[in-house]
């Protein structure tokens, strides 16, 4: 039976973190990303555990990188404010790679006023901090959703910095 | 806990830095921001166990806790080492849940509290009306406080000796010595640390 588009674009992207071969899964709640996030706190093999704040996990996951260690870490764009001066001060001065997958909200069908305020300015506050981000949305062929989420984590590594994916499983 | 030695019998930080840096001297040792870093500089040298956080306030604790983790099946490593201090703690407090979450044995957090921001001045911190080592202990750390020089020695051999994840609260002074800033590129830090990091993996334990 044929999912809804949003079934699809999950399973894509956990099809793409596969893919990386993550042993750790850090994770801050994602309404639009549960599907995604529910997969890793069941996989085997797998380590997912939550962060409670951005930059705590930017730090864990720096950690865990800096130890030879293979791991991504999901948010949501609303905390893009949260981590700015972690990676600034750390991964992108000491030039440690890591993939942040990240949630879009905001736009066309959300129903949460306050997320627009800071959602809709992802964008503008990655470039402001020199930090480079891929997007995934309703425009993307569904076939490409997972090898961009592998090509994101493989970029990060080659650039040595931080690299964001920002996903919108509703479309944008 | 929140209790502290006299004024006159306290630590001061570099005196803690020296016990510390002696008591793991081939295992990774996380340093906290600019002050303390160049006291540990100057009293132990530059040494490539040391990872240097210049800047990151608040991360000191959660890089460690990355390091702890992911040395987990390492031979070679017996022990992550963070140096922190209460300011910094602070910033990033929500950390001590995730290491009670985690429980990474080979983790040592130690705190030098002296209940000041003194890189920027002496401004307070609030910790002194915080329980460092009761709140570690509630987030299911194992936690001790070393009053003195010996105490320390002590509390370090236990955590050296016995599984974590630890936080030991060491009350310091505020004396803070002239030091040299340290201007080195933080790619060459972390290169260094990298390098000695894979030849005590590729030597085992």
């Amino acid at each position: 039976m044929a999912g809804t588009a949003v079934d699809e674009r999950s399973a894509a992207i956990i099809a793409g973190i596969e893919a990386i071969g993550p042993r750790y899964v850090l994770m801050l709640p994602s309404s639009t990303l549960k599907a995604v996030v529910g997969h890793f706190l069941q996989a085997p093999g797998v380590q997912t555990f939550p962060v409670p704040r951005e930059e705590e996990g930017v730090g864990i996951l720096a950690g865990l990188v800096l130890a030879g260690q293979r791991a991504v870490m999901i948010i949501q764009d609303n905390g893009i404010g949260n981590l700015i001066t972690a990676l600034a001060t750390f991964p992108q001065a000491y030039h440690v790679p890591m993939l942040i997958v990240t949630a879009r909200r905001g736009g066309l069908g959300e129903y949460n006023s306050m997320i627009h305020t800071v959602s809709e300015h992802a964008e503008a506050l990655l470039d402001a901090a020199h930090l480079r981000y891929f997007q995934l949305d309703g425009h993307t062929p569904l076939d490409a959703w997972a090898p961009t989420v592998e090509r994101a984590y493989e970029y990060a590594q080659i650039t040595h910095r931080p690299i964001f994916l920002l996903v919108n499983l509703m479309g944008g | 806990m929140r209790g502290s030695a006299p004024p006159s019998a306290r630590l001061q930080r570099p005196d803690a830095l020296r016990l510390i840096a002696r008591a793991f001297p081939d295992q990774p040792v996380v340093l906290t921001l600019g002050g303390t870093i160049r006291e540990m500089l100057a009293v132990v040298g530059r040494r490539p166990n040391h990872l240097y956080i210049l800047d990151s306030m608040g991360l000191p604790v959660p890089i460690g806790l990355g390091l702890a983790v992911g040395l987990a099946d390492e031979p070679g490593v017996e022990r992550v080492v963070v140096v922190e201090g209460d300011g910094s703690l602070l910033m990033g407090f929500s950390v001590l849940t995730t290491i009670g979450l985690l429980q990474p044995k080979k983790l040592v957090v130690v705190v030098l509290d002296n209940g000041v921001y003194l890189a920027t001045g002496g401004q307070p911190t609030a910790a002194p009306a915080t329980d460092f080592v009761g709140a570690a202990r509630a987030c299911g750390l194992r936690a001790e406080q070393a009053d003195d020089a010996a105490a320390l020695e002590a509390a370090l051999g236990r955590a050296g000796h016995d599984d974590g994840p630890w936080l030991l609260r060491v009350p310091v002074g505020t004396e803070a010595p002239p030091t040299a800033f340290f201007l080195e590129d933080p790619v060459v830090l972390r290169a260094e640390f990298d390098r000695w990091l894979a030849s005590r993996r590729a030597g085992g334990a």
